[in-house]
């Protein structure tokens, strides 16, 4: 068993047997498209004339996705620190890559159960989501948002040291993210420049692309674009994490 | 378990060279800010040999160790650890290396046995390292509990098995004992005996004074980063200036009388006895037993904490 299957099996496992991770990670999500689902059943929204579904359920799983990579990665890696797991880790000859690919891995399959699963609620009969001709389009979109969320929640898990304060900064950054990003509701609703301000959110981009790619609210043009931006987003963010990773909280 | 037992520049008779020893530190320094943690530190560890690393909390144990087991680089000096430097981080030579954790260094919601193969494959190890290894350590029952419900003294093993599991030539255990029972411990000490039997070099920290005198081949007793004392048990208690203690119930002798006693060099109240020091426990103890009969009197010949509390500074009083 190579290092990386390892650390990948501790992870799957940690992950499966943590009922409050699972919950938050896969039924927490449902639970808002289902609500909001319910709530604007068959209804459309003013401005476009699109289903709500068509905005909530590209929203939702953009944001869970997302969500789930930040509170992960950052929870993993704070209690990791503290533990003295990383510490462990150094001193074998596990090089650096195999305990990133792992977690990755890990990241990406995920969000793929969190899409596939997103997906096949929303288009059970009540909510009646309709993809487009387009739609694994978003496999790739949702790739590239996991690589940029992981990235900040590798920030997040480098300084934070506690769990509550992986949670409390984690959700400072997403909740807000969430309702700017146009989540959980039409932006179209938001005022201006409430929207110019938007763009500089990776998730406005990723739930830009992966809505354009599901439903059809936008074409190719735009999903280039939100990937190309996931893709500076993770290049930058990338480089803050590691330059800023700490292997230990003792000087 | 192919480790022969080596010992130090010696030539094993067939004409290859000795290995380098185990560890060898030539005035190694390390300051944080204005404390110097480690002070000009030199001592040479053999192969083979069970070494203890002793010294109040704050004394530089953790940072010096720390620099041997290639954590931390040191300000000055040179640091060989299986003739290689530890320092920067050589994945040649960490699978020689065997580090003790944290007793909660470990994978969450994995089982005992889940946790050590996974350690076991961090290290490149073969697939029975982690069975064999949990019964090294005495959990094999323990196997498949996970690790959030082992007991203190559980997790404290299997954080030693995880020091274990590949094998290695030169063990760090950072107070291995710290957190057992009486009982635990004595089995623990069966194991460490049994790995330095198999020739391993064990480098270890601990605060209890009785277990060190009996496990170590040498302790260096570092205060304030430096080594103040390097040797043996035996010679460190033989070559100390300790007295002998006689320990005599307070209201059967009080402390004017006992200061008045021929041979007493100082007597002191605790608690409900008086404490005698002497040279030589002979005439005093006889001394005693004419003032105040020999009941219930004790005597106390220097052992190590003696020794270590005389070298690290702090009294007695202090200490108990």
């Amino acid at each position: 068993m190579s290092a990386y299957t390892a650390l990948r099996g501790a992870g799957y496992r940690a992950y499966t047997r943590d009922r409050t991770t699972l919950f938050f990670t896969f039924a927490f999500p449902l639970l808002f498209l289902v609500v909001f689902g319910l709530i604007f059943s068959g209804q459309e929204v003013e401005e476009s004339g699109r289903p709500y579904i068509s905005y909530i359920a590209p929203g939702v799983l953009s944001w869970g996705v997302a969500n789930a990579a930040v509170f992960g990665i950052g929870f993993t890696l704070m209690q990791w620190r503290r533990d003295d797991i990383l510490r462990l880790i150094r001193m074998t000859p596990t090089p650096l890559g195999a305990v990133l690919g792992s977690r990755y891995v890990l990241a990406v399959g995920i969000g793929a159960v969190q899409g596939v699963v997103f997906v096949a609620v929303a288009m059970l009969p009540g909510f009646g989501l309709a993809l487009d001709a387009g739609w694994p389009l978003a496999l790739p979109l949702l790739v590239l948002g996991v690589s940029a969320f992981l990235a900040i929640g590798a920030i997040v898990g480098t300084y934070a040291r506690t769990p509550e304060a992986v949670a409390a900064v984690a959700n400072c950054l997403m909740v807000p993210m969430a309702f700017l990003s146009g989540s959980f509701y039409p932006l179209d609703a938001m005022p201006s420049w409430l929207q110019t301000v938007s763009w500089v959110l990776p998730l406005r981009h990723l739930n830009d692309g992966v809505s354009a790619a599901l439903t059809g609210s936008g074409g190719l043009g735009d999903i280039g674009l939100a990937a190309a931006v996931l893709v500076a987003f993770t290049a930058v963010l990338g480089v803050v994490a590691f330059r800023t990773f700490r292997w230990s909280d003792r000087p | 378990m192919a480790h022969p037992p080596r010992s130090a520049g010696q030539d094993d008779g067939t004409g290859a060279p000795a290995p380098p020893p185990a560890v060898v530190l030539e005035d190694v320094r390390k300051t944080y800010g204005d404390v110097r943690a480690v002070d000009g530190v030199s001592f040479t560890i053999a192969r083979g040999e069970f070494f203890g690393l002793l010294g109040p909390n704050g004394a530089g144990k953790t940072t010096l160790i720390e620099i041997m087991e290639g954590l931390r680089k040191a300000d000055a000096g040179t640091v060989g650890v299986l003739g290689t430097p530890p320092w920067p981080r050589d994945t040649a030579l960490l699978p020689r290396l065997g580090v003790q954790t944290q007793a909660s260094a470990f994978f969450v919601r994995l089982t005992a046995a889940e946790h050590l193969r996974t350690v076991a494959a961090l290290y490149g190890a073969d697939h029975d390292a982690a069975a064999r290894t949990l019964r090294t350590v005495g959990l094999d029952e323990q196997a498949d509990i996970r690790v959030e419900d082992l007991s203190g003294g559980q997790r404290q093993r299997l954080a030693i098995g995880a020091a274990l599991v590949h094998d290695p030539e030169l063990i760090f255990l950072d107070e291995p004992t710290a957190a057992l029972d009486p009982q635990a411990r004595r089995s623990l000490w069966r194991v460490l005996r049994d790995l330095k039997r198999a020739g391993r070099t064990i480098v270890y920290t601990t605060h209890h004074l009785d277990e060190a005198e009996a496990l170590c081949d040498r302790v260096a007793i570092m205060a304030k980063g430096r080594v103040t004392a390097l040797d043996s048990p035996n010679r460190l208690i033989a070559g100390s200036s300790a007295v002998t203690r006689l320990l005599v119930p307070a209201d059967r002798l009080d402390l004017g009388a006992a200061r008045e006693l021929p041979g007493v060099l100082r007597a002191d109240l605790d608690g409900d006895v008086v404490v005698l020091q002497a040279a030589d426990a002979g005439p005093v103890l006889a001394a005693v037993a004419e003032v105040a009969g020999l009941q219930g009197v004790q005597t106390r010949t220097a052992t190590l904490e003696d020794v270590y509390l005389g070298l690290t500074g702090q009294t007695v009083g202090e200490q108990l």
